[in-house]
């Protein structure tokens, strides 16, 4: 009869944020690894462009580890990460608009420099794009929060620093608004 | 389209963009950074801040200019004040010292020249002078 292999378990985010803490660089790595995906999904949608994800990735997993002291649990890591990311974005835009005079919305809209890329991506994927650059960037990330990313309101609202109901309006503007430009 | 299909529309955005990501690049990088870069405190990190910088700049200029003025203002105000400063000697003498004081003054040169506290010290002043400034002081 064999033996079934002993499951190694797997540490918890808050394990590897002590460790961390502890100045262990393997659990920092770990739990990029472990996050990364999502936050460059939700950063590409928040309007980053697709050459910069990397970067604005590797930026918001630098100032969260350095900033892990003030993360208390209030929601999950993943959701204190993207919200860090948000804020990584806006400061990005911030520094490209000084660069360079490009209205915000447009400066979000610019996806992407490959024409092909964008075609196969498709026409309501672009559009949506579009859309979600002329929200608030509240409402804007409560939609990406709640419908890419999944989470409920609570944890939303934990995350924004916003109450759960205010977080569902945010969501119902949101949705309004972009159903009424993909129409 | 309906809140169903947003979502699943919203749930393909960024996924180019997650699945062209080298994680495990991503991942060193990140450690490295963080290795090589020292840690920054809240404080330090706000100073660096181009628009910090600017305020505290600011300040500096503002506080530097209200000490000059200050320092000129109090030389201008403390300069007149000689005669008042030997009234104020007399304001400290006792009773008996001021009757002695007159005493002495009364034997000296009997001179009635108007009084002019302003160019005046106290060796100066003649008797009457002396005298209706003692009485000016005691009221």
């Amino acid at each position: 009869m064999p033996h079934a292999e002993p499951v190694a378990a797997v540490p918890t985010d808050a394990a590897l944020i002590a460790a961390w803490q502890g100045g262990d660089e393997q659990a920092a790595a770990q739990l990029v690894r472990r996050h990364a995906r999502a936050l460059a999904r939700f950063l590409a949608g928040a309007g980053a462009p697709d050459a910069d994800v990397d970067d604005l990735v590797q930026e918001t997993f630098i100032r969260a580890f350095r900033g892990v002291d003030r993360f208390r649990g209030q929601c999950r890591f993943r959701t204190w990460l993207l919200t860090i990311g948000g804020n990584v974005l806006k400061d990005a835009v911030r520094r490209a608009r000084r660069a360079k005079v490009v209205p915000l919305a447009d400066e979000l809209r610019a996806t992407d420099g490959d024409p092909h890329e964008r075609a196969v991506a498709g026409e309501a994927e672009g559009r949506l794009r579009e859309g979600l650059g002329r929200l608030s960037r509240m409402q804007r990330e409560v939609f990406l929060l709640r419908a890419q990313q999944g989470l409920e309101y609570d944890e939303i609202a934990a995350a924004l620093g916003t109450s759960p109901g205010a977080a569902r309006v945010h969501y119902h503007h949101a949705v309004k608004r972009l159903k009424e430009h993909l129409a | 389209m309906n809140e169903p299909e947003l979502e699943q529309l919203a749930q393909r955005l960024g996924a180019r963009a997650a699945e062209r990501l080298d994680v495990e690049r991503t991942a060193q990088a990140v450690v490295t950074r963080l290795r090589e870069a020292p840690r920054v405190s809240v404080v330090t990190r706000l100073w660096m801040q181009p628009a910090w910088l600017k305020v505290a700049a600011t300040v500096v200029l503002l506080l530097g200019a209200s000490a000059v003025t200050r320092g000129v203002w109090y030389r201008e105000r403390l300069a007149p004040a000689g005669g008042e400063a030997a009234a104020a000697g007399l304001n400290e003498l006792s009773t008996d010292q001021l009757q002695r004081l007159l005493e002495i003054v009364d034997q000296a040169t009997d001179e009635a020249a108007p009084l002019s506290p302003a160019d005046a010290s106290l060796d100066d002043l003649t008797a009457p002078q002396l005298r209706e400034l003692l009485r000016s002081l005691e009221g």
